[in-house]
């Protein structure tokens, strides 16, 4: 589904990616781990087109996107919904507007059904009756539902998240991940950026570790908790201290 | 040395930027009507709520050229060609040059600090994401609306600075108000009034587009935003004096 090549990437003269290949599958949760700075949020910029690598290759269901012009990338954009880190939200529209955005600039949707929809996906986020609310009247967690909302709004096959639970309380992020794995039982493929290795291990079914820029590992749960690498045995060292504890 | 060849490069690769922003900008005005209402809403912003500066920049300017040349003129018994002198003044050239310099500053922050806390936020890429190109909405709508409300704004700098001229002639300098319009309206050439009439179109384009064009180059946090905001008042002024140079130099005098 989504396969990156011997991807690198340099922006002002510093080493963003060096020479990332990645395999992710249809319907699964792929999660990108590694601490701040490591180049998590690029690879999800990446796969969307948003920037192009200096060198690699970047297949969607079989398409190369990488250095094919902006109008050519938009029929494979248009299969993936992303959640940004900060939200993105238009924060001169109400939670409606954003939610109903792409329906309204791309879809032949009228008036009348793209509210039905957008009702239908507020519903599913556990939003309802906040239509008319302003997106910067809204806590934390909510926004993060209505990014994730937006994301939907056009039945995407893959969705990026990018660090989607960062900044929130233990509850709200655990309702978060609830979502996206209820997101994900609908049949989407998620790559979800996170640092937070509880949120990995609770939801992912492959983890890549990245750090520096450089693919470390990629595998299940059990193949990190039985890696050899010192970075990513550092990385997992609290479960590793969590199962010692466990053991007592 | 490096310092300087450095800065140099990042200045052609601005220019380089702000061209191939200005070609999708055109390739994107077929399909302008798409955004009517974003452009309709940016008039309001941009046109109707700068009335009143605008307004209040053309009475003081007509006040001060009024009073100045008035009391000059007087010393050579010609004080009646202040008409003339604030006609000619304010419609050729401080008419357009002062709602020029207002809106520079008025319009180019609004633009550059409104795109660059949209780039900052991460909302320019979600536009891009969701298949929206941000020059189609955020650019054409505001170049649409600085170009059909600039002209309005001059004219009402142009009236009210010649009407106050008028008053303060008649209160201050004792000038009949028939000399002075006689004066004024005898004075000017169509060549005048078309030269004070385009210039807001030319201020208008490089305005929208200088400030649309720094608001996207936001880099970083709040420091990078005030930043571009600053640059994008400060070249779009500029850009102000360096046209109403060239339409008076050279357009004028071809005409």
């Amino acid at each position: 589904m989504i396969n990156l090549s011997h991807v690198s990437l340099e922006l002002a003269g510093k080493t963003i990616l060096s020479d990332i290949s990645l395999s992710i599958k249809k319907g699964e949760i792929a999660i990108i781990l590694g601490p701040s700075g490591a180049g998590k949020s690029s690879i999800l910029k990446i796969i969307l087109g948003l920037w192009r690598p200096d060198t690699g290759k970047v297949f969607i269901e079989g398409k190369n996107i990488a250095g094919i012009p902006e109008k050519e990338i938009m029929p494979v954009r248009s299969k993936m919904g992303i959640v940004f880190q900060a939200n993105a939200l238009f924060d001169s529209l109400n939670v409606e507007d954003n939610v109903a955005f792409f329906l309204r600039e791309h879809s032949k949707l009228n008036s009348k059904e793209i509210r039905a929809k957008v009702a239908e996906i507020l519903s599913f986020v556990n939003l309802k009756g906040t239509e008319k609310i302003y997106v910067d009247q809204l806590s934390g967690g909510m926004k993060k539902r209505v990014a994730i909302a937006r994301a939907l709004s056009f039945d995407p096959e893959i969705i990026l998240y990018d660090e989607p639970t960062t900044g929130l309380d233990p509850i709200n992020s655990k309702s978060i991940l609830d979502l996206i794995k209820q997101v994900s039982d609908r049949g989407a493929t998620s790559v979800i950026v996170t640092h937070i290795l509880n949120d990995a291990i609770s939801i992912g079914d492959t983890l890549s570790v990245i750090n520096d820029g450089s693919l470390i590992q990629t595998g299940t749960v059990r193949d990190m908790l039985n890696s050899e690498n010192q970075f990513v045995r550092d990385f997992f060292y609290e479960v590793y201290q969590d199962a010692a504890l466990f053991k007592k | 040395m490096t310092g300087i060849a450095h800065s140099f490069k990042l200045k052609i690769y601005g220019l380089q930027e702000y061209t191939l922003m200005l070609v999708d900008l055109f390739k994107g005005l077929s399909t302008f009507w798409k955004t009517w209402a974003d452009a309709v809403n940016e008039m309001y912003w941009i046109g109707a709520r700068a009335f009143m500066p605008v307004l209040l920049g053309g009475i003081f300017v007509g006040i001060i050229l009024a009073l100045e040349t008035g009391h000059q003129l007087d010393h050579f018994g010609a004080k009646t060609l202040v008409g003339r002198t604030v006609s000619l003044g304010m419609i050729r050239e401080l008419g357009p040059v002062i709602t020029g310099l207002l809106l520079a500053a008025r319009t180019g922050a609004k633009n550059a600090s409104e795109l660059g806390a949209m780039q900052i936020s991460e909302q320019i890429d979600a536009l891009r994401a969701f298949g929206t190109s941000p020059i189609q909405k955020l650019v054409i709508p505001r170049t649409i609306a600085a170009l059909v409300m600039f002209l309005p704004l001059t004219a009402i700098a142009d009236i009210s600075g010649i009407l106050s001229g008028m008053i303060v002639s008649k209160l201050s300098l004792s000038i009949d108000t028939s000399f002075f319009w006689h004066s004024a309206l005898s004075s000017l050439l169509m060549k005048d009034i078309f030269v004070g009439f385009i210039k807001p179109f030319f201020f208008a384009f490089f305005i929208s587009t200088i400030s649309c064009y720094y608001g996207f180059s936001t880099r970083g946090g709040t420091v990078a935003l005030g930043k571009t905001t600053i640059n994008a008042v400060v070249y779009s002024s500029l850009i102000v004096l360096v046209l109403d140079f060239i339409f008076t130099k050279v357009v004028w005098e071809l005409l």
